[in-house]
């Protein structure tokens, strides 16, 4: 143990602790730009500095470990007026269009600027070191808002291993982050996870915006909209309105549906339906490659960032994908070919469908090439959690007073089975409790699976979850990996071939859903965030829905007695199912 | 984008140890603009007070030049200097060093063109 002293009061705290790690200890946040823990103790932003007795020089508290008799301050001047300094030069560099920036109200930078009282007139603010903005399908980079902090890079390369962002600094005058340079984010590698805009202290790097389609979609007098939800989507939405992290999804599902329809959506549908109907199509699937011998292990598809992840870098999986199309997809082609003309009276080509998601690789997926049947796309627009609160908010609809909105139509019937999509561990465990019972053929003594649940998550870079299941004397390996790193290892264990998988659960973004690159922003610790957010999932699944296996959903029953005939069907397949192909990018 | 070397051990003698020497302004802003330049290869870019501090200090010093520097131009340069102290590495903490040097012998050269009364 280290004895030393911060402001005036004498602690001790354990050897190797980190100056900013024991003024935490003592109730004292030190603010910081760059810092990420784990991934990101690099010091570059120099806010974080204290003074430290007998050293000539401030020292940066994230990584300086303190040493026994240290004597420490964080608030002297000297400390205050650098902290000031450094905020003056980054804002000297940054373009101020606060209002329109897609951070909202979310930027730390903002908010630092703010508490250290800064003026930036004085200082020649707003003149930004680079105007560039590098485009992509699902996330952008307005380069004029960077702060050098290289949080994302950190995330690109620990986190998520695509290492797409890189620092450059050639010119350590003149250095920038960006994917290689002259490369929109698609041709660089990117897999439109959206990690990186979850850390960016200020809107450089945000979601490609659909706000303005999804507006040009509502005043289009000859469009019918239809407005589809994810399930993670009702364990955040709120705390964009002042909820807290984990509020019950009963308190804000009915309000979700009511702003919905004050925005004008033609029809409200739920994607929890779908994820009903991506069990039967997936477990189908598995449950035949089983029997009939064919690949495994059945990777889940319901994570377009993994799936271009193994498109891109692991090309030699792509048979082990499921071919189900992820459930917002599946239920953007049913809602056009069958819900539309037999129950709007619509022709599917005058039908739109917006996605509610929590992830901005959906974006991506909306785009790809083979995403349509007959000519007609599958879904039209994604809007991320983060957008359709602004929307919502620029319609002057004020949320909190909302009455709840009951949906009537069968295309938002669900089972707590889809409800769990959105935790990681959520897709597994729906799929084991309908495949389970169909290959049984009794009921199941028991619906939890919490062997497969991903919710104590554990670290920043994701991680893996084993469990071996026995059903109907069969013995099934079953995975459920998320994180790129995560998913690198996963990659690595197939690869050796020490064990037989048979099922894995994949997902891009670490914790899955309820962490989705389009989520709202939180400064609480993500561990935190995600097992908050999980939580309120799972009591939905266990408090708030009367069914919880998808395959006894009778509004799932209905679709394949009046369209899909059965799972897996040749229908099914041509609205459901996919294939995937490598795709290529430039390296560096 | 200028490499020439500069004899920065004879530069920081003649700065100490020529403390009353006159420079007049003219000369002393000349070569710490020289002595900055100099450094700009040194810049690995990370830490924001020595990449963009130095840059901004580059910009108050061309105040002195085209003859547009006020009172304020010269504190922002001494707070500048001072937060170079918050630097990550050597390089922007010697700068820091080396302009405090010069602040401590020439602020009366500095000073002198700004002064309001």
């Amino acid at each position: 143990m280290a004895k030393i002293t911060i402001n005036g009061t004498e602690l001790k705290v354990k050897n190797g602790t980190s100056v900013m790690k024991a003024c935490e200890s003592l109730g004292i946040r030190i603010p910081t730009l760059c810092f990420l823990e784990e991934i990101n103790e690099i010091g570059f932003c120099r806010i974080c500095v204290v003074e430290v007795e007998g050293e000539q020089d401030l020292v940066s508290a994230c990584n300086t470990e303190v040493t026994n008799g240290m004597v420490i301050k964080t608030d002297s001047q000297k400390v205050l007026d650098s902290r000031v300094a450094s905020l003056q030069l980054l804002a000297g560099n940054h373009k101020f269009d606060c209002w329109k920036c897609p951070k909202e109200g979310k930027c730390e930078f903002y908010n630092l600027l703010k508490e250290y009282d800064v003026v930036v007139d004085d200082f020649g603010g707003g003149n930004p070191r680079n105007t560039e903005i590098i485009p992509g399908i699902g996330i952008e980079m307005d380069q004029s808002k960077c702060v050098l902090c290289k949080r994302c890079v950190a995330v690109c390369s620990e986190v998520v291993t695509a290492k797409v962002l890189k620092f450059r600094d050639d010119d350590g005058m003149n250095p920038i982050v960006s994917p290689t340079p002259g490369l929109a984010f698609e041709d660089a590698g990117c897999i439109f996870c959206g990690q990186c805009t979850n850390v960016c202290p200020t809107g450089t790097l945000h979601e490609t915006d659909h706000i303005k389609r999804v507006e040009a979609l509502l005043e289009n007098p000859n469009k019918k909209v239809v407005v589809q939800v994810a399930p993670a989507v009702r364990a955040s939405l709120g705390e964009e309105f002042g909820y807290k992290v984990g509020t019950p999804v009963k308190e804000i599902q009915g309000k979700m549906y009511r702003a919905f329809n004050l925005l004008g959506f033609d029809e409200i549908t739920d994607v929890n339906w779908a994820a009903d109907l991506t069990i039967l199509e997936e477990g189908t699937e598995l449950i035949n490659r089983i029997k009939n011998g064919g690949k495994l292990p059945l990777f889940t598809s319901c994570s377009p960032g993994w799936v271009r992840y193994t498109e891109m870098y692991y090309p030699q999986y792509l048979d082990n994908l499921s071919t189900a199309k992820s459930p917002h997809m599946m239920q953007g082609a049913l809602i056009k070919a069958y819900y539309a003309p037999k129950y709007m009276d619509e022709k599917p080509e005058d039908v739109a469908v917006v996605s509610i998601m929590p992830c901005t690789a959906k974006k991506y997926e909306i785009s790809r090439e083979e995403m349509e049947v007959d000519g007609i796309r599958d879904v039209d627009a994604v809007l991320t959690v983060r957008e359709l609160a602004k929307l919502i908010k620029k319609r002057s609809i004020d949320f909190r007073r909302l009455e709840d909105l009951e949906l009537t139509n069968h295309l938002a019937e669900f089972t707590g089975a889809g409800t769990i999509f959105g935790a990681s561990g959520g897709v597994a465990e729906a799929a084991l409790r309908t495949v389970s019972e169909v290959l049984e053929e009794k009921p199941l003594d028991k619906i939890e699976f919490h062997m497969v649940r991903g919710a104590d998550f554990e670290s920043y870079k994701g991680f893996i979850k084993e469990a071996t299941v026995t059903i109907a004397g069969m013995k099934l390996n079953c995975a459920v990996v998320h994180g790129g790193a995560a998913l690198k290892e996963m990659y690595k264990r197939l690869d050796e071939g020490k064990k037989q998988y048979h099922f894995i659960e994949f997902m891009a973004c670490p914790g899955g859903c309820v962490n989705g690159g389009g989520m709202p922003i939180c400064d609480l610790p993500m561990e935190e965030v995600i097992r908050k957010r999980a939580q309120s999932l799972y009591d939905q699944d266990a408090f708030d829905t009367e069914l919880r296996q998808s395959h006894k959903n009778p509004s799932i029953t209905k679709v394949y007695e009046e369209f899909l005939k059965e799972p897996n069907s040749d229908v099914a397949h041509k609205y459901c199912h996919t294939h995937y192909t490598q795709k290529e990018f430039r390296k560096e | 984008m200028m490499t020439e070397s500069i004899d920065v051990k004879q530069l920081f003698e003649k700065w100490i140890l020529d403390a009353d020497t006159k420079l007049d302004e003219k000369d002393l802003v000349q070569e710490i603009q020289n002595y900055l330049l100099s450094q700009h290869s040194e810049i690995c870019g990370k830490c924001t007070p020595c990449r963009d501090g130095v840059v901004r200090i580059e910009t108050l010093l061309a105040q002195y030049v085209d003859g547009t520097a006020t009172l304020k131009t010269l504190e922002e340069f001494e707070q500048l200097t001072n937060n170079l102290r918050a630097s990550r590495c050597s390089t922007g903490l010697d700068i820091g060093k080396n302009l405090e040097v010069v602040l401590k012998n020439h602020y009366h050269v500095l000073y002198s063109p700004v002064r309001k009364y």
